[in-house]
């Protein structure tokens, strides 16, 4: 049974144009971000591919006005403060998520925690980088990489916490029903199951929590610093990436300007390679 | 014969009443023992009242079913039975609930273990985010400890006992969400077997399944109620008179009526009951 | 109390179940009533109308049979609605015999019409006995328009009379057989009428007493009929 003869042309065309206006503002909005996006990463391959040898690799920093050098130090120095923030932040958001999620739907402490959590994630990252100061640098009087971590797992635990806590809400109730229905007592539920259930969605911000804070540099500047040397030591000053960008990167000598450009290359690489991974984990473990 | 059926108090095959639960001498007639009985039962959901004073007994090895239009209580009732309720607060049961004669409404029960002995199956079907073998020892694990060969055991019995052990046996290290709809239902309902409980709530077991799934599943109820208690909710009259061996008719939170499920299809007492049954409900 | 299904459609087959029921049973009652003017008047034309019309009994058997199946394939129909098809099921066959008997009796009245025997035998009682099995059956069949068991216990009480009825006249019969045995093969015709009456009788008890076991759900053939009727009246 066609009813064409009911449609009215005049509200058809005029809801073909509505469409047709809708869509070429999104799709230039799209466009617009991508050209921009694109630039970006376009200059940075541009000006940082050249720099990118195995010596980045293999050579420290080189010192001012010496020809040659590398980012070693650096790169190892962030690896191991983003590490060690990962493996400080990463129990202390997930369970804080766990609580505010399963057992704190109702309780005071619950709303203050998430309150704070907000705060502290649109918290600039300078003002953060002056309080570990104040808090750690001060007191034992020397810059260390530990005093990095700190300001780091400040950083990268809101972000944790509130993907948790958005995950673990996303399991069904039903799911925590059948556990419970079984006699398991209420921290085997959140554990055992909830979290199991919404372990790919919790990775994944841990994922992205990594990838905010590979960039990080203010709360650096003033807690871990920069070291010129190769150094493992977290006790001491550390080189790390963006520290040395930002001191490469106005700097009158050629060879440190390449190498902030090739720094930077690295940092754009690792955090779209982090983000891709989290889409694929999350991806995968969904289709499960 | 029933050598299953265990009090709150057993764990292991001991009666702490001292001797075991139900056994018929020889020239002794088997006296119908209740599993549940249910005294001046109120219900609340913060202030409305969702059950009115229900009294009724739910006899051991016998399948008893709730019927009743949306709203009338059954589920609610159901939820009581395993104080299933107690996860929410603002709801809160007066009355008493006595299992084997042990008052599960009085305060300090241990519900973990009591939701151990009476077990529940809900209308979707929710496998854990485990392998198949998982979800069935993980409920075993909470409160026996077995070697790996009685685990693997009782796992193929749970299986067994929800027909699904042909189908699951060569996948038992999948995914439990890898198996399909009415699977994942007998799955549930395996996990739920595992632990060996006294009695088996089912909360429209079968809504979310096709017919054959669904046929499957009541031939299932069939054959545990020779062990088992069971109580099933269902929205499906002709599923109870099919299962059931005893079926309660609620309205509006009320008990209208309960008895043997064939006087209740073929000569109910109340016209109420009649004119649900019959479809004439206006 | 709502009383209609809440499908209109399930309404209107059952109730066309039970009217198809009363149509067959005035169809048969008014064979029986042709029947026995056919003997009262000795008509041959009468009885051959009740012969050829017996078909329609037999077709209508068929075909409320077969609506009744329907209803609990398509309905599974409980409680009231069930009992109502069980015995709706059963009263056709039952309705359908009457049918046969009333053939019955125009083919013996036929045979004695062609044997040229006038009844030199006092018929009375047939024709009282067979009044009272038309009433009867008219009666039984009311009962179930209405599911009114107090008549139909009543049905049932006076079905015995018929019963009594056609005692009384299987003596006479043997007296006068036995005084001339020129009359036996009148008389035997004389007693299959008779005793097609007597079952006619039975059956429209039947009919009454699965009117009480629609209404009150008792299944009351084949008790004492204190019994019965104490059933009837709860």
């Amino acid at each position: 049974m066609n009813k064409t003869t009911n449609i009215d042309p005049a509200l058809f065309s005029k809801r073909k144009r509505a469409n047709k206006i809708g869509l070429t503002l999104s799709m230039s909005a799209m466009v617009l971000g991508m050209i921009f996006l694109l630039w970006i990463l376009g200059v940075l391959f541009y000006k940082g591919f050249s720099s990118l040898d195995l010596t980045i690799f293999t050579h420290s920093t080189p010192a001012p006005g010496s020809e040659g050098g590398g980012l070693a130090n650096a790169i190892v120095g962030s690896l191991m403060l983003v590490g060690c923030c990962t493996l400080l932040s990463t129990p202390v958001g997930v369970l804080a998520g766990l609580y505010l999620s399963e057992y704190g739907d109702r309780s005071r402490i619950a709303s203050v925690t998430r309150f704070v959590t907000d705060i502290m994630l649109s918290a600039p990252s300078i003002v953060i980088g002056l309080f570990v100061y104040a808090l750690v640098v001060a007191q034992v009087r020397h810059f260390s990489g530990w005093a990095g971590t700190i300001a780091l797992a400040l950083i990268a635990v809101p972000v944790v916490v509130r993907t948790t806590e958005n995950m673990l809400r996303l399991v069904p109730g039903s799911l925590r029903e059948a556990a419970y229905a079984l006699g398991t007592p209420k921290w085997k539920v959140a554990f055992m199951i909830t979290l199991r259930a919404a372990q790919s969605g919790v990775m994944t911000g841990i994922l992205l929590a990594l990838a905010r804070i590979s960039g990080e540099t203010a709360p650096l500047l003033f807690t871990a610093l920069n070291n010129q040397f190769f150094s493992t030591n977290m006790n001491a000053p550390m080189a790390n990436l963006p520290v040395v960008i930002f001191q490469f990167a106005m700097s009158p000598y050629e060879n440190w300007v390449d190498l902030a450009w090739g720094g930077a290359l690295l940092i754009t690489i690792a955090v779209l390679g982090l983000n891709i991974l989290a889409r694929v984990v999350f991806r995968e473990k969904v289709q499960g | 014969m029933m050598a299953n059926m265990k009090t709150m108090f057993d764990l292991n095959q001991i009666d702490s009443q001292g001797g075991s639960v139900n056994v018929a001498s020889n020239d002794q007639p088997v006296v119908a023992k209740n599993a549940l009985e249910v005294r001046d039962l109120n219900f609340f959901y913060g202030s409305f009242q969702g059950l009115k004073n229900i009294n009724l007994d739910i006899e051991e090895g016998k399948v008893t079913a709730f019927i009743g239009p949306s709203g009338c209580g059954k589920s609610t009732l159901l939820r009581t039975l395993n104080r299933m309720y107690d996860l929410y607060p603002g709801q809160r049961a007066e009355g008493e609930i006595n299992f084997y004669g042990q008052n599960i409404l009085e305060p300090g029960q241990d519900l973990n273990l009591l939701r151990s002995r009476i077990g529940m199956v809900f209308q979707k079907p929710t496998p854990f985010p485990m392998s198949i073998y998982e979800n069935i020892a993980f409920g075993v694990r909470l409160y026996e400890k077995l070697s790996r060969s009685e685990m693997d055991e009782r796992v193929e019995w749970a299986l067994n006992k929800a027909a699904l052990w042909n189908e699951a046996k060569d996948k038992l290290n999948q995914s439990g969400l890898s198996l399909s709809g009415g699977q994942q239902q007998r799955l549930c309902i395996a996990r739920g077997v595992a632990v060996k409980p006294s009695v088996i709530l089912l909360d429209e077991p079968t809504s979310a399944l096709d017919p054959i799934s669904t046929g499957k599943i009541e031939e299932l109820i069939n054959e545990l109620k020779h062990e088992y208690t069971i109580a099933i909710v269902t929205h499906n009259m002709q599923q109870a008179a099919r299962v059931s061996d005893y079926t309660a008719y609620m309205y509006l939170g009320s008990l209208i009526e309960y008895g043997k499920t064939d006087e209740i299809f073929i000569k109910p007492k109340r016209k109420e009951t009649e004119d649900y049954i019959t479809g004439r409900f206006g | 109390m709502p009383d209609k299904h809440l499908s209109s459609q399930f309404d209107a087959d059952l109730n066309s179940l039970s009217s198809r029921l009363l149509e067959m049973g005035g169809l048969v009652e008014s064979q029986i009533s042709t029947a026995m003017r056919a003997f009262t008047q000795m008509d041959l034309e009468t009885c051959n109308v009740v012969i050829q019309n017996e078909k329609l009994v037999n077709d209508l058997e068929v075909q409320i049979d077969s609506a009744c199946t329907e209803l609990i394939a398509r309905r599974q129909p409980t409680a009231r609605d069930l009992r109502l098809v069980m015995a709706v099921s059963k009263a056709i066959t039952n309705l359908e015999r009457a049918g046969d008997e009333a053939e019955r009796v125009a083919k013996r009245t036929k045979r004695l019409i062609e044997a040229g025997a006038p009844h030199n035998i006092n018929v009375a009682e047939i024709r009282l006995s067979g009044q009272m099995a038309i009433s009867l059956l008219r009666r039984s069949l009311d009962a179930f328009a209405r599911l009114d068991t107090i008549a139909a216990a009543a049905v049932v009480e006076e079905d015995r009379q018929i019963d009594e009825e056609f005692r009384a006249f299987v003596r006479k019969l043997i007296s006068y057989m036995m005084e001339d045995p020129h009359t036996i093969t009148t008389g035997l015709d004389m007693l299959t009428i008779a005793k097609a009456i007597e079952r006619i009788g039975d059956h429209a008890k039947n009919i009454a007493e699965f009117v009480i076991y629609i209404a009150k759900g008792s299944d009351v053939r084949h008790i004492p009929h204190e019994d019965l009727v104490r059933e009837a009246n709860k």
